[in-house]
Protein backbone atom coordinates (compact mmCIF):
# COMPACT_ATOMS: atom_id res chain seq x y z
CA UNK A 1 0.00 0.00 0.00
CA UNK A 2 1.33 3.43 -0.90
CA UNK A 3 0.97 6.68 1.01
CA UNK A 4 -1.23 8.46 -1.58
CA UNK A 5 -3.81 5.67 -1.23
CA UNK A 6 -4.25 6.64 2.41
CA UNK A 7 -4.49 10.35 1.67
CA UNK A 8 -7.79 11.79 2.84
CA UNK A 9 -8.97 15.23 1.85
CA UNK A 10 -11.75 16.91 3.81
CA UNK A 11 -13.90 19.78 2.63
CA UNK A 12 -15.10 22.62 4.85
CA UNK A 13 -18.44 20.87 5.27
CA UNK A 14 -16.63 17.71 6.41
CA UNK A 15 -14.73 19.67 9.06
CA UNK A 16 -17.98 21.22 10.24
CA UNK A 17 -19.55 17.76 10.46
CA UNK A 18 -16.51 16.57 12.40
CA UNK A 19 -17.05 19.44 14.83
CA UNK A 20 -20.72 18.58 15.33
CA UNK A 21 -19.90 14.93 15.84
CA UNK A 22 -17.18 15.83 18.38
CA UNK A 23 -19.75 17.95 20.22
CA UNK A 24 -22.18 15.03 20.22
CA UNK A 25 -19.47 12.65 21.43
CA UNK A 26 -18.57 15.07 24.23
CA UNK A 27 -22.19 15.14 25.38
CA UNK A 28 -22.43 11.35 25.16
CA UNK A 29 -19.19 10.99 27.15
CA UNK A 30 -20.83 13.10 29.86
CA UNK A 31 -23.93 10.94 29.72
CA UNK A 32 -21.92 7.75 30.07
CA UNK A 33 -20.90 8.39 33.69
CA UNK A 34 -20.56 12.03 34.64
CA UNK A 35 -23.95 13.56 33.93
CA UNK A 36 -27.46 12.12 34.03
CA UNK A 37 -26.60 8.63 32.73
CA UNK A 38 -29.68 8.44 30.57
CA UNK A 39 -29.91 5.71 27.97
CA UNK A 40 -28.53 7.88 25.16
CA UNK A 41 -24.86 6.92 25.50
CA UNK A 42 -25.62 3.25 24.81
CA UNK A 43 -24.22 2.12 21.44
CA UNK A 44 -27.56 1.98 19.57
CA UNK A 45 -28.88 5.45 20.46
CA UNK A 46 -25.36 6.94 20.25
CA UNK A 47 -24.84 5.55 16.73
CA UNK A 48 -28.36 6.55 15.75
CA UNK A 49 -27.82 10.13 16.99
CA UNK A 50 -24.50 10.26 15.10
CA UNK A 51 -26.37 9.07 12.00
CA UNK A 52 -28.96 11.82 12.48
CA UNK A 53 -26.22 14.46 12.82
CA UNK A 54 -24.69 13.17 9.57
CA UNK A 55 -28.09 13.09 7.87
CA UNK A 56 -27.86 9.31 7.48
CA UNK A 57 -29.84 7.65 10.28
CA UNK A 58 -29.83 4.35 8.37
CA UNK A 59 -26.02 4.22 8.64
CA UNK A 60 -26.38 4.88 12.36
CA UNK A 61 -28.74 1.96 12.75
CA UNK A 62 -26.59 -0.32 10.57
CA UNK A 63 -23.60 0.22 12.89
CA UNK A 64 -25.52 0.68 16.15
CA UNK A 65 -27.71 -2.42 16.09
CA UNK A 66 -25.00 -5.12 16.00
CA UNK A 67 -22.76 -3.00 18.25
CA UNK A 68 -25.53 -2.77 20.85
CA UNK A 69 -26.23 -6.51 20.76
CA UNK A 70 -22.52 -7.28 21.21
CA UNK A 71 -21.97 -4.73 24.01
CA UNK A 72 -25.18 -5.15 26.00
CA UNK A 73 -23.42 -6.89 28.87
CA UNK A 74 -20.82 -4.12 29.32
CA UNK A 75 -22.43 -2.93 32.55
CA UNK A 76 -21.14 -0.14 34.79
CA UNK A 77 -21.58 -2.17 37.97
CA UNK A 78 -19.05 -1.42 40.68
CA UNK A 79 -15.87 0.10 39.31
CA UNK A 80 -15.79 -1.77 36.01
CA UNK A 81 -15.62 0.23 32.81
CA UNK A 82 -14.72 -1.30 29.53
CA UNK A 83 -13.97 1.09 26.79
CA UNK A 84 -15.58 4.17 25.39
CA UNK A 85 -18.52 2.63 23.55
CA UNK A 86 -20.34 5.87 22.75
CA UNK A 87 -17.18 7.41 21.28
CA UNK A 88 -16.65 4.24 19.24
CA UNK A 89 -20.22 4.36 17.93
CA UNK A 90 -19.85 8.01 16.87
CA UNK A 91 -16.44 7.31 15.28
CA UNK A 92 -17.81 4.27 13.41
CA UNK A 93 -20.80 6.08 11.94
CA UNK A 94 -19.01 9.39 11.33
CA UNK A 95 -16.00 7.64 9.78
CA UNK A 96 -18.22 5.76 7.33
CA UNK A 97 -20.09 8.92 6.34
CA UNK A 98 -16.92 11.00 5.93
CA UNK A 99 -15.33 8.26 3.84
CA UNK A 100 -18.51 8.08 1.72
CA UNK A 101 -19.24 4.43 2.50
CA UNK A 102 -22.59 2.84 3.30
CA UNK A 103 -22.58 -0.24 5.53
CA UNK A 104 -25.36 -2.81 5.16
CA UNK A 105 -27.83 -3.21 8.00
CA UNK A 106 -28.00 -6.70 9.54
CA UNK A 107 -29.90 -8.87 7.07
CA UNK A 108 -30.41 -5.93 4.69
CA UNK A 109 -29.11 -4.98 1.29
CA UNK A 110 -25.65 -3.46 0.89
CA UNK A 111 -22.08 -4.34 1.77
CA UNK A 112 -22.02 -6.59 4.87
CA UNK A 113 -18.20 -6.85 4.76
CA UNK A 114 -17.98 -3.11 5.35
CA UNK A 115 -20.33 -3.43 8.36
CA UNK A 116 -18.08 -6.12 9.84
CA UNK A 117 -14.95 -4.07 9.19
CA UNK A 118 -16.55 -1.00 10.81
CA UNK A 119 -17.60 -3.02 13.86
CA UNK A 120 -14.08 -4.35 14.28
CA UNK A 121 -12.76 -0.79 14.06
CA UNK A 122 -15.35 0.43 16.56
CA UNK A 123 -14.36 -2.31 19.03
CA UNK A 124 -10.70 -1.29 18.72
CA UNK A 125 -11.62 2.38 19.24
CA UNK A 126 -13.69 1.53 22.30
CA UNK A 127 -10.82 -0.42 23.86
CA UNK A 128 -8.41 2.40 23.06
CA UNK A 129 -10.68 4.74 25.02
CA UNK A 130 -10.45 2.65 28.18
CA UNK A 131 -7.04 3.92 29.40
CA UNK A 132 -8.19 7.49 28.81
CA UNK A 133 -11.25 6.98 31.01
CA UNK A 134 -9.02 5.49 33.70
CA UNK A 135 -6.54 8.37 33.42
CA UNK A 136 -9.39 10.83 33.80
CA UNK A 137 -10.50 9.12 36.99
CA UNK A 138 -6.98 9.25 38.40
CA UNK A 139 -6.97 12.98 37.63
CA UNK A 140 -10.27 13.31 39.48
CA UNK A 141 -8.60 11.85 42.55
CA UNK A 142 -5.80 14.40 42.44
CA UNK A 143 -8.32 17.23 42.09
CA UNK A 144 -10.60 15.78 44.76
CA UNK A 145 -7.72 15.87 47.22
CA UNK A 146 -7.28 19.58 46.44
CA UNK A 147 -10.74 20.00 47.91
CA UNK A 148 -9.31 19.20 51.37
CA UNK A 149 -8.34 22.87 51.67
CA UNK A 150 -12.05 23.62 51.98
CA UNK A 151 -12.15 21.52 55.14
CA UNK A 152 -9.83 24.16 56.65
CA UNK A 153 -11.22 27.42 55.23
CA UNK A 154 -14.86 26.54 54.39
CA UNK A 155 -14.55 27.89 50.81
CA UNK A 156 -17.50 26.20 49.07
CA UNK A 157 -16.65 27.65 45.68
CA UNK A 158 -13.45 25.63 45.51
CA UNK A 159 -15.30 22.30 45.74
CA UNK A 160 -17.86 23.40 43.15
CA UNK A 161 -15.09 24.53 40.80
CA UNK A 162 -13.30 21.18 41.10
CA UNK A 163 -16.52 19.33 40.35
CA UNK A 164 -17.18 21.57 37.33
CA UNK A 165 -13.62 21.03 36.11
CA UNK A 166 -14.21 17.27 36.21
CA UNK A 167 -17.38 17.65 34.11
CA UNK A 168 -15.54 19.77 31.57
CA UNK A 169 -12.70 17.24 31.38
CA UNK A 170 -15.11 14.40 30.61
CA UNK A 171 -16.71 16.47 27.84
CA UNK A 172 -13.39 17.47 26.28
CA UNK A 173 -11.93 13.98 26.60
CA UNK A 174 -14.97 12.40 24.93
CA UNK A 175 -15.16 14.95 22.14
CA UNK A 176 -11.46 15.00 21.29
CA UNK A 177 -11.07 11.24 21.47
CA UNK A 178 -14.06 10.63 19.21
CA UNK A 179 -12.86 13.25 16.71
CA UNK A 180 -9.40 11.67 16.49
CA UNK A 181 -10.84 8.17 16.29
CA UNK A 182 -13.24 9.30 13.59
CA UNK A 183 -10.40 10.75 11.51
CA UNK A 184 -8.39 7.55 11.96
CA UNK A 185 -11.42 5.52 10.94
CA UNK A 186 -12.06 7.58 7.80
CA UNK A 187 -8.45 8.14 6.76
CA UNK A 188 -6.78 4.84 7.69
CA UNK A 189 -9.15 2.07 8.74
CA UNK A 190 -11.73 2.33 5.96
CA UNK A 191 -9.19 2.74 3.12
CA UNK A 192 -7.52 -0.46 4.38
CA UNK A 193 -10.82 -2.23 3.76
CA UNK A 194 -10.29 -2.02 -0.01
CA UNK A 195 -7.13 -4.12 0.41
CA UNK A 196 -8.70 -6.99 2.34
CA UNK A 197 -8.13 -10.37 0.67
CA UNK A 198 -11.38 -11.71 -0.75
CA UNK A 199 -11.61 -14.69 1.61
CA UNK A 200 -10.98 -12.52 4.66
CA UNK A 201 -13.65 -10.13 3.46
CA UNK A 202 -16.11 -12.99 3.30
CA UNK A 203 -15.32 -13.75 6.92
CA UNK A 204 -15.99 -10.16 7.97
CA UNK A 205 -19.42 -10.35 6.35
CA UNK A 206 -20.28 -12.80 9.14
CA UNK A 207 -18.77 -10.72 11.92
CA UNK A 208 -21.92 -8.69 12.71
CA UNK A 209 -24.03 -11.85 12.99
CA UNK A 210 -21.48 -13.72 15.08
CA UNK A 211 -20.75 -10.73 17.33
CA UNK A 212 -24.48 -10.21 17.90
CA UNK A 213 -24.94 -13.92 18.67
CA UNK A 214 -22.02 -13.94 21.13
CA UNK A 215 -23.29 -10.76 22.82
CA UNK A 216 -26.80 -12.16 23.16
CA UNK A 217 -25.33 -15.43 24.39
CA UNK A 218 -23.62 -13.43 27.14
CA UNK A 219 -27.05 -12.03 28.10
CA UNK A 220 -28.47 -15.57 28.21
CA UNK A 221 -25.62 -16.61 30.51
CA UNK A 222 -26.04 -13.60 32.81
CA UNK A 223 -29.76 -14.05 33.28
CA UNK A 224 -29.82 -17.80 33.76
CA UNK A 225 -30.81 -19.31 30.44
CA UNK A 226 -30.87 -22.79 32.01
CA UNK A 227 -33.20 -21.85 34.86
CA UNK A 228 -35.53 -19.73 32.73
CA UNK A 229 -35.43 -21.80 29.56
CA UNK A 230 -39.21 -21.39 29.10
CA UNK A 231 -38.98 -17.60 28.88
CA UNK A 232 -35.94 -17.84 26.66
CA UNK A 233 -37.64 -20.37 24.38
CA UNK A 234 -40.67 -18.11 24.03
CA UNK A 235 -38.39 -15.22 23.13
CA UNK A 236 -36.48 -17.28 20.57
CA UNK A 237 -39.74 -18.41 18.97
CA UNK A 238 -41.05 -14.85 18.80
CA UNK A 239 -37.74 -13.68 17.32
CA UNK A 240 -37.84 -16.37 14.64
CA UNK A 241 -41.36 -15.22 13.71
CA UNK A 242 -40.19 -11.62 13.69
CA UNK A 243 -37.39 -12.61 11.30
CA UNK A 244 -39.90 -14.35 9.04
CA UNK A 245 -42.19 -11.33 8.99
CA UNK A 246 -39.61 -8.54 8.50
CA UNK B 1 -41.61 2.51 45.33
CA UNK B 2 -43.37 4.54 47.98
CA UNK B 3 -42.84 5.07 51.67
CA UNK B 4 -45.34 6.17 54.29
CA UNK B 5 -44.57 9.76 55.17
CA UNK B 6 -45.44 11.20 58.57
CA UNK B 7 -47.05 14.63 58.25
CA UNK B 8 -45.34 17.68 59.72
CA UNK B 9 -46.68 19.77 62.60
CA UNK B 10 -49.12 21.60 60.29
CA UNK B 11 -50.42 18.33 58.85
CA UNK B 12 -48.42 18.44 55.60
CA UNK B 13 -45.36 16.42 54.67
CA UNK B 14 -42.13 18.44 55.09
CA UNK B 15 -40.85 19.82 51.80
CA UNK B 16 -37.66 21.35 50.48
CA UNK B 17 -37.99 24.93 49.23
CA UNK B 18 -38.69 24.65 45.46
CA UNK B 19 -35.62 26.68 44.44
CA UNK B 20 -33.31 24.57 46.57
CA UNK B 21 -34.93 21.37 45.36
CA UNK B 22 -34.39 22.32 41.69
CA UNK B 23 -30.76 23.11 42.32
CA UNK B 24 -30.23 19.90 44.27
CA UNK B 25 -31.97 17.94 41.51
CA UNK B 26 -29.85 19.50 38.74
CA UNK B 27 -26.67 18.79 40.68
CA UNK B 28 -27.74 15.26 41.56
CA UNK B 29 -27.63 14.43 37.84
CA UNK B 30 -23.89 15.08 38.00
CA UNK B 31 -23.30 13.09 41.17
CA UNK B 32 -20.64 10.96 39.45
CA UNK B 33 -18.86 13.76 37.59
CA UNK B 34 -15.89 13.74 39.97
CA UNK B 35 -15.98 9.97 40.60
CA UNK B 36 -12.57 8.81 41.82
CA UNK B 37 -11.10 5.51 42.92
CA UNK B 38 -10.43 6.61 46.49
CA UNK B 39 -13.68 8.19 47.72
CA UNK B 40 -15.91 7.62 44.72
CA UNK B 41 -18.90 10.03 44.83
CA UNK B 42 -17.86 12.06 47.89
CA UNK B 43 -17.32 15.33 46.06
CA UNK B 44 -20.48 14.78 44.02
CA UNK B 45 -22.56 14.32 47.17
CA UNK B 46 -21.09 17.43 48.77
CA UNK B 47 -21.84 19.50 45.66
CA UNK B 48 -25.43 18.16 45.61
CA UNK B 49 -25.99 19.23 49.22
CA UNK B 50 -24.50 22.70 48.78
CA UNK B 51 -27.60 24.55 47.49
CA UNK B 52 -29.19 23.93 50.91
CA UNK B 53 -26.10 25.32 52.63
CA UNK B 54 -25.83 28.27 50.24
CA UNK B 55 -29.43 29.25 51.03
CA UNK B 56 -28.14 30.19 54.52
CA UNK B 57 -25.98 33.09 55.64
CA UNK B 58 -22.29 32.36 55.24
CA UNK B 59 -20.61 31.02 58.35
CA UNK B 60 -17.12 29.70 57.52
CA UNK B 61 -16.91 27.50 60.61
CA UNK B 62 -20.30 25.88 59.97
CA UNK B 63 -19.49 25.50 56.26
CA UNK B 64 -16.15 23.93 57.11
CA UNK B 65 -17.74 21.38 59.41
CA UNK B 66 -20.49 20.68 56.87
CA UNK B 67 -17.89 19.92 54.19
CA UNK B 68 -15.96 17.77 56.65
CA UNK B 69 -19.04 15.59 57.24
CA UNK B 70 -19.48 14.83 53.55
CA UNK B 71 -15.92 14.72 52.25
CA UNK B 72 -15.61 11.08 53.23
CA UNK B 73 -16.15 7.98 51.09
CA UNK B 74 -19.58 7.73 49.53
CA UNK B 75 -20.97 5.47 46.83
CA UNK B 76 -24.47 4.56 45.77
CA UNK B 77 -26.50 4.02 42.63
CA UNK B 78 -26.95 7.38 40.89
CA UNK B 79 -30.63 6.74 40.07
CA UNK B 80 -31.46 6.20 43.74
CA UNK B 81 -29.07 8.77 45.20
CA UNK B 82 -31.94 11.24 45.53
CA UNK B 83 -33.28 9.31 48.53
CA UNK B 84 -29.97 9.67 50.37
CA UNK B 85 -29.55 13.32 49.37
CA UNK B 86 -33.10 14.23 50.40
CA UNK B 87 -32.79 12.27 53.63
CA UNK B 88 -29.50 13.97 54.57
CA UNK B 89 -30.93 17.42 53.89
CA UNK B 90 -33.87 16.63 56.16
CA UNK B 91 -31.53 15.54 58.96
CA UNK B 92 -29.42 18.68 58.46
CA UNK B 93 -32.56 20.81 58.53
CA UNK B 94 -33.72 19.22 61.78
CA UNK B 95 -30.37 19.91 63.46
CA UNK B 96 -29.97 23.43 62.13
CA UNK B 97 -29.02 25.86 64.87
CA UNK B 98 -27.98 23.00 67.14
CA UNK B 99 -24.41 22.76 65.92
CA UNK B 100 -25.36 20.77 62.79
CA UNK B 101 -25.73 17.07 62.30
CA UNK B 102 -23.19 15.05 64.36
CA UNK B 103 -20.55 13.59 62.06
CA UNK B 104 -21.14 9.99 63.17
CA UNK B 105 -24.88 10.27 62.63
CA UNK B 106 -24.44 11.63 59.12
CA UNK B 107 -21.93 8.90 58.35
CA UNK B 108 -24.15 6.06 59.62
CA UNK B 109 -27.20 7.29 57.70
CA UNK B 110 -25.24 8.01 54.51
CA UNK B 111 -23.24 4.79 54.48
CA UNK B 112 -25.96 2.32 55.45
CA UNK B 113 -28.60 3.80 53.16
CA UNK B 114 -26.08 4.38 50.37
CA UNK B 115 -24.89 0.77 50.45
CA UNK B 116 -28.40 -0.68 50.49
CA UNK B 117 -29.57 1.55 47.64
CA UNK B 118 -26.40 0.77 45.66
CA UNK B 119 -27.25 -2.90 45.82
CA UNK B 120 -30.91 -2.38 44.89
CA UNK B 121 -30.05 0.12 42.17
CA UNK B 122 -27.41 -2.09 40.60
CA UNK B 123 -29.91 -4.95 40.41
CA UNK B 124 -32.82 -2.86 39.18
CA UNK B 125 -31.16 -0.33 36.90
CA UNK B 126 -27.78 -1.63 35.76
CA UNK B 127 -28.66 -5.33 35.56
CA UNK B 128 -32.40 -4.94 34.92
CA UNK B 129 -33.78 -1.89 33.19
CA UNK B 130 -30.68 -0.71 31.34
CA UNK B 131 -30.06 -3.89 29.31
CA UNK B 132 -33.84 -4.37 28.91
CA UNK B 133 -34.25 -0.91 27.39
CA UNK B 134 -31.16 -1.36 25.21
CA UNK B 135 -32.51 -4.62 23.81
CA UNK B 136 -36.01 -3.16 23.48
CA UNK B 137 -34.43 -0.41 21.37
CA UNK B 138 -32.94 -3.10 19.10
CA UNK B 139 -36.29 -4.88 18.77
CA UNK B 140 -38.12 -1.60 18.12
CA UNK B 141 -35.69 -0.63 15.38
CA UNK B 142 -36.15 -4.04 13.73
CA UNK B 143 -39.95 -4.01 13.96
CA UNK B 144 -40.48 -0.37 13.02
CA UNK B 145 -38.19 -0.60 9.93
CA UNK B 146 -38.94 2.67 8.09
CA UNK B 147 -40.38 4.32 11.18
CA UNK B 148 -37.39 3.25 13.30
CA UNK B 149 -36.12 6.84 13.84
CA UNK B 150 -39.50 7.92 15.18
CA UNK B 151 -39.92 4.79 17.30
CA UNK B 152 -36.42 5.09 18.77
CA UNK B 153 -36.98 8.79 19.43
CA UNK B 154 -40.19 8.04 21.32
CA UNK B 155 -38.51 5.29 23.33
CA UNK B 156 -35.64 7.65 24.22
CA UNK B 157 -38.10 10.36 25.27
CA UNK B 158 -40.00 7.93 27.46
CA UNK B 159 -36.86 6.54 29.11
CA UNK B 160 -35.20 9.90 29.72
CA UNK B 161 -38.37 11.57 31.02
CA UNK B 162 -39.22 8.59 33.20
CA UNK B 163 -35.86 8.53 34.94
CA UNK B 164 -35.74 12.30 35.43
CA UNK B 165 -39.19 12.22 37.06
CA UNK B 166 -38.06 9.30 39.24
CA UNK B 167 -34.97 11.21 40.38
CA UNK B 168 -36.94 14.39 41.09
CA UNK B 169 -39.44 12.47 43.18
CA UNK B 170 -36.69 10.56 45.03
CA UNK B 171 -35.26 13.80 46.41
CA UNK B 172 -38.69 14.91 47.66
CA UNK B 173 -39.48 11.54 49.19
CA UNK B 174 -36.09 11.30 50.84
CA UNK B 175 -36.56 14.73 52.37
CA UNK B 176 -40.14 14.07 53.48
CA UNK B 177 -39.26 10.73 55.07
CA UNK B 178 -35.95 11.59 56.79
CA UNK B 179 -34.96 8.62 58.95
CA UNK B 180 -38.13 6.77 57.91
CA UNK B 181 -36.64 6.34 54.46
CA UNK B 182 -35.21 3.02 55.67
CA UNK B 183 -38.78 1.65 55.45
CA UNK B 184 -38.43 2.05 51.73
CA UNK B 185 -35.84 -0.72 51.62
CA UNK B 186 -38.29 -3.30 52.91
CA UNK B 187 -40.83 -2.67 50.14
CA UNK B 188 -41.37 -5.99 48.30
CA UNK B 189 -42.02 -4.15 45.05
CA UNK B 190 -38.27 -3.59 44.62
CA UNK B 191 -37.69 -7.29 44.22
CA UNK B 192 -40.74 -7.79 42.05
CA UNK B 193 -39.51 -4.99 39.75
CA UNK B 194 -35.99 -6.49 39.64
CA UNK B 195 -37.36 -9.92 38.75
CA UNK B 196 -39.62 -8.49 36.05
CA UNK B 197 -36.83 -6.36 34.53
CA UNK B 198 -34.43 -9.31 34.39
CA UNK B 199 -37.07 -11.57 32.86
CA UNK B 200 -37.86 -8.91 30.27
CA UNK B 201 -34.15 -8.69 29.43
CA UNK B 202 -33.96 -12.45 28.92
CA UNK B 203 -37.09 -12.54 26.73
CA UNK B 204 -35.91 -9.59 24.62
CA UNK B 205 -32.48 -11.19 24.22
CA UNK B 206 -34.32 -14.35 23.15
CA UNK B 207 -36.32 -12.40 20.58
CA UNK B 208 -33.14 -10.94 19.12
CA UNK B 209 -31.45 -14.36 19.27
CA UNK B 210 -34.35 -15.87 17.32
CA UNK B 211 -34.12 -13.07 14.79
CA UNK B 212 -30.36 -13.62 14.37
CA UNK B 213 -30.92 -17.35 13.90
CA UNK B 214 -33.56 -16.67 11.28
CA UNK B 215 -31.11 -14.39 9.49
CA UNK B 216 -28.57 -17.22 9.58
CA UNK B 217 -31.20 -19.67 8.32
CA UNK B 218 -31.98 -17.35 5.41
CA UNK B 219 -28.34 -17.25 4.42
CA UNK B 220 -27.84 -20.94 5.14
CA UNK B 221 -30.42 -21.68 2.47
CA UNK B 222 -28.00 -20.18 -0.07
CA UNK B 223 -25.24 -22.72 -0.77
CA UNK B 224 -22.65 -20.01 -1.50
CA UNK B 225 -22.52 -18.96 2.16
CA UNK B 226 -21.56 -22.30 3.55
CA UNK B 227 -25.01 -23.66 4.29
CA UNK B 228 -25.54 -25.31 7.63
CA UNK B 229 -22.04 -24.59 8.87
CA UNK B 230 -22.94 -20.95 9.38
CA UNK B 231 -26.25 -21.79 11.01
CA UNK B 232 -24.47 -24.19 13.40
CA UNK B 233 -21.89 -21.54 14.18
CA UNK B 234 -24.59 -19.02 15.12
CA UNK B 235 -26.25 -21.55 17.45
CA UNK B 236 -22.85 -22.30 18.99
CA UNK B 237 -22.15 -18.57 19.43
CA UNK B 238 -25.47 -18.08 21.24
CA UNK B 239 -24.78 -21.06 23.50
CA UNK B 240 -21.05 -20.55 24.05
CA UNK B 241 -21.14 -18.08 27.00
CA UNK B 242 -23.62 -20.31 28.90
CA UNK B 243 -21.55 -23.43 28.26
CA UNK B 244 -18.25 -21.76 29.08
CA UNK B 245 -19.80 -19.77 31.96
CA UNK B 246 -17.83 -16.75 30.82
CA UNK B 247 -18.89 -13.24 29.80
CA UNK B 248 -16.00 -11.36 28.25
CA UNK B 249 -16.45 -7.65 27.47
CA UNK B 250 -18.35 -6.98 24.25
CA UNK B 251 -15.31 -5.54 22.49
CA UNK B 252 -13.51 -8.86 22.89
CA UNK B 253 -16.60 -10.69 21.63
CA UNK B 254 -16.49 -8.60 18.46
CA UNK B 255 -12.82 -9.43 17.97
CA UNK B 256 -13.51 -13.12 18.60
CA UNK B 257 -16.32 -12.93 16.04
CA UNK B 258 -13.87 -11.43 13.55
CA UNK B 259 -11.42 -14.28 14.07
CA UNK B 260 -14.22 -16.85 13.83
CA UNK B 261 -15.47 -15.26 10.62
CA UNK B 262 -12.03 -15.35 9.01
CA UNK B 263 -11.46 -18.96 10.10
CA UNK B 264 -14.86 -19.81 8.65
CA UNK B 265 -13.98 -18.08 5.39
CA UNK B 266 -10.76 -20.06 5.02
CA UNK B 267 -12.44 -23.30 6.09
CA UNK B 268 -15.13 -22.90 3.46
CA UNK B 269 -12.54 -21.90 0.86
CA UNK B 270 -13.83 -21.41 -2.67
CA UNK B 271 -17.32 -22.51 -1.68
CA UNK B 272 -17.48 -19.65 0.78
CA UNK B 273 -16.03 -17.01 -1.46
Amino acid sequence: MTAPELAFAMSGADWALLGWLALLAGCLALDETALAQTWLSQPLPAAFLAGLVCGEPATGLAVGLPLQMALTMNLPVGQTVTGDASGAAVAGVGGAVLAGRTPAPLGGEGDPVLTGWLLLGAAAVSLAGHPLVQAERRLHMVWMLEGRHTLRDGNLGRVEAIHGRCLLTAFVRGGLFAALALLAMAAVWLPLYAHLPHAVGFGFAWLPWLAAALGLGAVFERYGARRHWGWLGAGLGAGWLLGALT
Amino acid sequence: MSVRIEPGADGTAPRLAPGVRWQVFARSLGLQASWNHQRMQNLGLLVCLMPWLRARERDPERDRLFCRRYFEFFNTNPYLAGYVIGGLLRLEQEREGQGGLPRGQAQTFRDSLGRALASLGDQLFWLGLRPAVALLGCVVSLVAVGAAPLALGLLALLVVTGQLVWRWRAIGRGYAAGYDIVELLGDPRWHRAIRAAKRATLVLAGVLGGWVLHGGWDDASRPATGGWVVMGLLVAALAFPSLARRRPAGEFLIMAAGILGVVLAFALGEQGS
